[in-house]
């Protein structure tokens, strides 16, 4: 997992713990319930931001549960991101919003894609070496 | 000797927190037979704890449709409810856990669930 590293934290490493045979997909039906989730959540936390007058409580509320489901998977950078996008609805800074929201969707891009090569990548090699490559 | 089964009622409106600690009770109990029900808000959990046989742990969430964990946690305290209530929520601001446990949890824990912490929660109130 060495491409991930400074993408997800050790929480991944949990959910990796929490599969087993009886749920050999666990992680990654988890990391879909994550993208479907936050795919929704962006959506949503687009249209509050352009809406006028600004409600800066529901964009919190829709950053928090967004930075709650990320880090069910340990995604790190995206979850750091929200920290920064919930400081700002704090400060009620529309453009602090706007600027960190653009963050939030490129690391969120980012961390698909590399996920996505990842199970990929599994599913190339086998449940056997899955599981010696989920320790390192 | 077999442990006895546990009843745990788990408080959350989020499809994947639930499947987290779903997997996380399964994986810290160790067995089939333990019994996990779901509410997914705070009303919900009220009526459950009200029509259902005594939880042994309750995990409950904060922010809900319909009612938050705080005042679903006061109100099974009203109705003299004792089970240990275990507050999991995102929100870990010191603010935030003293509003919880205000409201008569007795602990709290970050999200997101795992293994390693339902594990401990089950040791520090006495269900392993």
């Amino acid at each position: 997992m060495v491409f991930m590293q400074g993408f997800l934290d050790e929480q991944f490493n949990q959910l990796e713990e929490l599969q087993d045979e009886s749920s050999p997909n666990f992680v990654e039906e988890v990391v879909d319930l994550f993208f479907k989730d936050s795919s929704r959540l962006l959506t949503n936390i687009e249209q509050a931001i352009d809406k006028y007058p600004q409600d800066f409580y529901r964009l919190d509320s829709l950053v928090h549960q967004f930075k709650g489901s990320g880090s069910s998977i340990g995604a790190l950078r995206v979850k750091n991101e929200c920290s920064v996008f919930k400081a700002h609805c704090n400060d009620r800074s529309l453009e602090g919003c706007r600027r960190s929201f653009q963050k939030i969707k490129r690391e969120h891009a980012t961390l698909k894609q590399k996920l996505e090569s990842y199970f990929q990548l599994l599913r190339q090699v086998g449940p056997r070496e899955y599981a010696v490559c989920s320790r390192k | 000797m077999a442990r006895k089964m546990i009843r745990v009622l788990l408080v959350e409106d989020e499809e994947i927190h639930r499947v987290m600690a779903r997997a996380a009770v399964k994986a810290a109990a160790g067995t089939e037979d333990d019994v996990l029900d779901l509410a997914e808000n705070g009303a919900a959990a009220v009526r459950r704890v009200r029509e259902v046989a005594p939880y042994d742990l309750i995990l409950m969430d904060r922010q809900m449709p319909v009612m938050d964990g705080h005042e679903a946690t006061r109100r099974i305290r009203a109705m003299g409810v004792t089970t240990p209530i275990v507050a999991v929520s995102s929100d870990g601001l010191p603010a935030d856990v003293e509003a919880f446990i205000g409201a008569g949890a007795d602990y709290f824990t970050p999200k997101p669930l795992s293994k390693e912490k339902l594990g401990n929660i089950l040791a520090k109130f006495g269900l392993t």
